[in-house]
């Protein structure tokens, strides 16, 4: 899949698929405000969230039995249930 | 345990067996499927413990099936296997019991999976970095549940701020 690119002024939209639409809200020097109308089963993030979140998801992922055991005993330590 | 009276309810109800008197009699036995893992061995457990995040997990959009089995009877923390790769698996917690003053975010995940708040359950992936006293728990991703279709999704809390890696507080510190 190529990239599609579009210029749009300020107040312009683009529609994504039937259910998404973007709307350029500002442009302020380098920066711009874009406005987004999804259902919310569409996830709307930001590309460094979702990196960090698949960053933090690879390290969880690493998480052995053994190491479970040391936290598991590490947070329970001294506060009886 | 996950917070939530839904949940309770379910698993006190138990099975309802099939009347004697019908014609082909039986107790309702719950189907068990065996589960893999290659860190914690197998395990049997009922098919409708099964739950499917259709998006899978963020960066990893084919690990869709999984079950949550315990580490230990008592503990926070359990394990969250994925049935579609046995390599795969998580620890993970209720926040609610790790976490003091945390508050799930349960609007928006109820908007996220089409049901009602009273459904979600939510739960943290544990981060168990070298030094087990800074073990962490994902509050920017959790997992959501729809717990009455067993579906769920790794709902980013987009613009909350919250800590991919919030470091857990010992109970009594």
């Amino acid at each position: 899949m190529g990239m599609l690119v579009l210029t749009r002024r300020v107040g312009e939209r683009v529609h994504i698929g039937e259910d998404v639409t973007v709307r350029v809200l500002a442009i302020r020097g380098a920066a711009v405000s874009l406005g987004f109308a999804a259902p919310a089963s569409v996830a709307v993030v930001r590309e460094e969230i979702v990196d960090a979140v698949r960053t933090e998801n690879r390290r969880a992922a690493l998480a052995r039995p053994e190491e479970l055991v040391g936290v598991d005993a590490w947070f329970g330590e001294g506060s009886e249930g | 345990m996950i917070a939530s009276t839904a949940v309770c309810e379910a698993e006190a109800a138990g099975l309802q067996p099939v009347p004697a008197k019908t014609a082909a009699a039986a107790v309702a036995v719950p189907e068990t499927i065996q589960v893999v893992s290659s860190r914690l061995g197998t395990y049997e457990v009922p098919r409708d413990k099964v739950l499917t995040l259709e998006r899978g997990l963020v960066g990893l959009p084919a690990a869709r099936r999984f079950v949550v089995v315990d580490h230990r009877p008592g503990s926070p923390f359990r394990w969250l296997l994925c049935l579609d790769d046995p390599e795969l698996a998580f620890v993970v917690a209720d926040p609610v019991e790790v976490v003091p003053g945390y508050a799930p975010p349960l609007a928006e995940a109820a908007s996220a999976l089409g049901c009602v708040p009273e459904e979600v359950a939510v739960m943290v992936l544990v981060t168990i970095p070298r030094d087990p006293r800074e073990v962490s728990v994902n509050l920017l991703a959790p997992v959501a549940i729809d717990l009455s279709r067993r579906s769920g999704c790794q709902l980013v809390l987009e613009g909350s701020r919250l800590d991919p890696a919030h470091r857990l507080a010992r109970p009594q510190d």
